[in-house]
């Protein structure tokens, strides 16, 4: 990849009365990347994002986009934010609200009106342009605010959880305008606390958690360094001898036990085909044995603990 | 720049499309008809006569007397009816039943106490009508005046010549020159000022304070502060608002203007024949200059007040919550408001002068006196100046406010949080 950072975060911080939302935060995201902010609620990555958009003014720590000094304000003709906090002008007809805010951010009336007309077409709501946004079910206003981020052709889109709010269909077509939107060249940075998402989205991913980064760097190396010792396992009923086995710290590091399957983290340097041979030979009757990667989430909760990859309420209120 | 105008635009077209603006667009003018037919239906009214009895219990002429005075062109007619003392209550009781029935307005008790000591007593369904009493009291005291010159033994003619009444027309002078309103004209004049700035600054400072709101509610806020500064919003959002206050006057003024010029043909479409100006409305000429200060001090007035709703507004979390964290802003227009018939007593009294001084009441108190007597033209300067830098005081203190206010949920910040959030 060409080092060209359109987002760069160095150690940036900030507070609100009594606790800290972001602490020394420093993330790095290159053009044409697909960029996970992940994290339980309460994190800090609606914070973060706040930030990266100008809304908030972070305490320390500066913020460049597209290499400039500039405020995501600014540049605001090139970056689509796509807010947690849903909201439209609820009144207004959807096409009127897509070509005001299409205009807020620096697009003539002509070309506004031109995408919005092409979107509402694209994503099914052509019968309902002339609708107040009211009138629409709540689905149908998410896809009107997603249009309202990309209508004008953003070559950064900062998405807070775009997927939340939608049945799996439309969540489906989302992801798919989001791939589109990549392939054809944009930046994409976003949050979210589902980390099968950010699995299959994300070719980089940085996990925060209580405002600090745990994690950071390109998923696949991030599987290389932390997976291949995971084994996934489904017996026929369970023995003692097998339970007998998975408590061998020698061979398995963590367990994660239940009657007929089982995840497993071997210790490092343990041959897994070693236990296998084990588990045969003690009449153990395996019906699966999967040597895998981890998975993000596993990933996440074996670094920081079960502890902290649970929200605390009164950090999640305040990140909303 | 650009953004601004996406902003004023915006607001000014959602603002004119909505049903409150159509409806109250047509019922402005169609008020304004009826403030110029009611006062006529009125006044016809007035001039269908009152029926009434003279109970006359007096020894004297006193009760035939004010039976002849009423026969004059009076809206009054009296039929006498002579009774004793001891059958006064009998009669009266009868009618009683009569005003009851509607059929008589009511009746007058003349005794000789009337004469001698000026009593009298009149009981009837009219009682409230200030013109039916002003009548009879003028023909009670113009007969008891008779009566007692004549038992002086004054010649009835040098009476007669004597109650000749006077007549006074009051005509302003505004600049040095006398002018065609009169005082009657100038006094509806500024009343109409005054109505008219109160409900416009309150009515419009409201909108904008509905407008933050919404944005807030609704979180489109979010979407919006990040393409738009804060201050570029708020001010889309004053001037737009203020545009659709200006449009709406625009259609009243100029619908009033058409109402007035062919007032002859409204009346006729409500079958009323031209009162030349008796019993009507006085219509007040409305001289540029006025316009002018109006407009001046409606704008001035309106951004100062905007402001600071939008401000009470970005504090809320909801329409409720900010109808009653309003209550001090609309008590600053209130005051003046209160004290407005001082004002037009005594339009250049200390109090108005004063008033027209203190920039929240100035948008207000000003203009009125304006309309109501020609005001130095220092003392205007004065109040613009004063009106002026505290707007700027005002927008500043209130933009900042707004800032930090419209990402805010939960808690109402208290004074020593909005004083934090001024100075950062």
């Amino acid at each position: 990849m060409v080092h060209d950072p359109i987002i760069e975060l160095d150690r940036v911080t900030k507070q609100y009365s009594g606790h800290t939302a972001v602490r020394d935060l420093s993330l790095n995201v290159q053009r044409g990347a697909v960029y996970g902010l992940l994290g339980p609620n309460g994190a800090g990555k609606t914070t973060t994002l706040r930030m990266i958009m100008n809304i908030i003014v972070p305490d320390r720590g500066n913020i460049r986009l597209f290499g400039s000094g500039s405020a995501g304000r600014d540049l605001s003709h090139m970056i689509g934010y796509l807010p947690e906090e849903r909201g439209l002008y609820r009144k207004m007809r959807v096409f009127d609200v897509l070509v005001f805010l299409a205009e807020t951010k620096g697009v003539s009336r002509r070309v506004a009106k031109e995408q919005a007309s092409e979107w509402i077409d694209k994503l099914g709501l052509g019968d309902w342009s002339r609708t107040a946004v009211n009138d629409l079910s709540k689905g149908m206003q998410q896809k009107v605010q997603f249009i309202a981020t990309v209508l004008h052709q953003p070559e950064l889109l900062i998405l807070d959880e775009p997927f939340s709010g939608f049945d799996p269909v439309n969540t489906q077509r989302m992801k798919d305008v989001v791939v589109e939107l990549a392939h054809r060249g944009a930046t994409v940075l976003f949050s979210t606390h589902i980390m099968e998402q950010a699995e299959k989205l994300c070719d980089s991913v940085c996990i925060i958690s209580r405002g600090q980064t745990v994690l950071d760097g390109r998923v696949a190396e991030i599987r290389r360094e932390h997976g291949g010792r995971t084994v996934t396992l489904s017996v026929d009923g369970g023995s003692e001898a097998l339970s007998r086995l998975l408590a061998d710290r020698t061979v398995v590091a963590r367990a994660d036990q239940y009657p007929q399957y089982a995840e497993l983290e071997l210790v490092e340097g343990a041959d897994p085909q070693r236990l296998l041979a084990a588990m045969v030979q003690e009449g153990v009757r395996v019906r699966r044995f999967e040597v895998g990667e981890a998975s993000l989430h596993k990933i996440f909760v074996d670094l920081v603990g079960v502890d902290a990859a649970t929200p605390r309420a009164e950090e999640a209120e305040q990140d909303a | 720049m650009r953004k601004i105008w996406v902003v004023i635009r915006r607001e000014f077209v959602e603002k004119v499309r909505t049903k409150w603006f159509i409806l109250s667009t047509v019922l402005g003018p169609v008020m304004m008809a009826a403030f110029i037919v009611v006062p006529m239906r009125m006044a016809e009214r007035d001039a269908t006569e009152r029926s009434i009895r003279i109970l006359d219990a007096s020894t004297s002429e006193l009760g035939r007397r004010i039976e002849d005075l009423l026969a004059g062109p009076l809206p009054v007619r009296a039929e006498r009816i002579g009774v004793t003392v001891p059958e006064m209550a009998d009669v009266a009781d009868s009618l009683n039943a009569l005003v009851g029935e509607k059929v008589l307005d009511g009746y007058l008790i003349v005794t000789d106490a009337t004469a001698s000591e000026g009593e009298a007593e009149y009981r009837g369904s009219n009682v409230s009508s200030h013109a039916d009493m002003q009548v009879l009291e003028q023909v009670l005291s113009e007969a008891v005046l008779t009566a007692r010159l004549a038992r002086e033994g004054v010649d009835r003619a040098v009476v007669a010549w004597a109650q000749i009444p006077v007549r006074m027309r009051a005509v302003s002078i505004r600049g040095g020159e006398v002018t065609e309103s009169s005082g009657q004209a100038a006094f509806v004049l500024a009343y109409v000022v005054w109505m008219l700035l109160y409900l416009t600054i309150l009515v419009y400072g409201v909108q904008v304070m509905g407008a933050v709101v919404e944005e807030k509610t609704s979180r489109v806020i979010e979407v919006l502060v990040s393409s738009l500064r804060p201050f570029q919003l708020l001010a889309g959002k004053v001037v737009g608002v203020g545009a659709v206050g200006l449009f709406q006057m625009s259609i009243w003024g100029v619908s009033a203007w058409w109402l007035y010029r062919n007032r002859s043909l409204v009346l006729e479409l409500f079958g009323m024949p031209e009162a030349g100006g008796s019993g009507g409305l006085a219509f007040p000429e409305v001289s540029l200059d006025t316009l002018v200060i109006v407009l001046a001090y409606f704008l001035l007035g309106y951004f100062l007040y905007a402001a600071m709703f939008a401000a009470v507004a970005a504090t809320s979390n909801s329409e409720a919550e900010a109808r009653q964290a309003q209550l001090p802003v609309v008590m600053l227009l209130i005051v003046p408001t209160l004290l407005m018939l001082g004002i037009l007593q005594e339009p250049d009294g200390a109090m108005a002068v004063t008033l027209s001084l203190i920039p929240f009441c100035a948008p207000i108190a000003m203009p009125v006196r304006w309309a109501a007597v020609s005001v130095p033209a220092a003392e205007v300067a004065a109040s613009l100046a004063v009106l002026a830098v505290t707007l700027v005081l005002v927008v500043w203190v209130a933009a900042r406010i707004y800032r930090v206010g419209i990402l805010m949920h939960g808690k109402r910040p208290g004074l020593a949080d909005l004083m934090r959030w001024i100075r950062a």
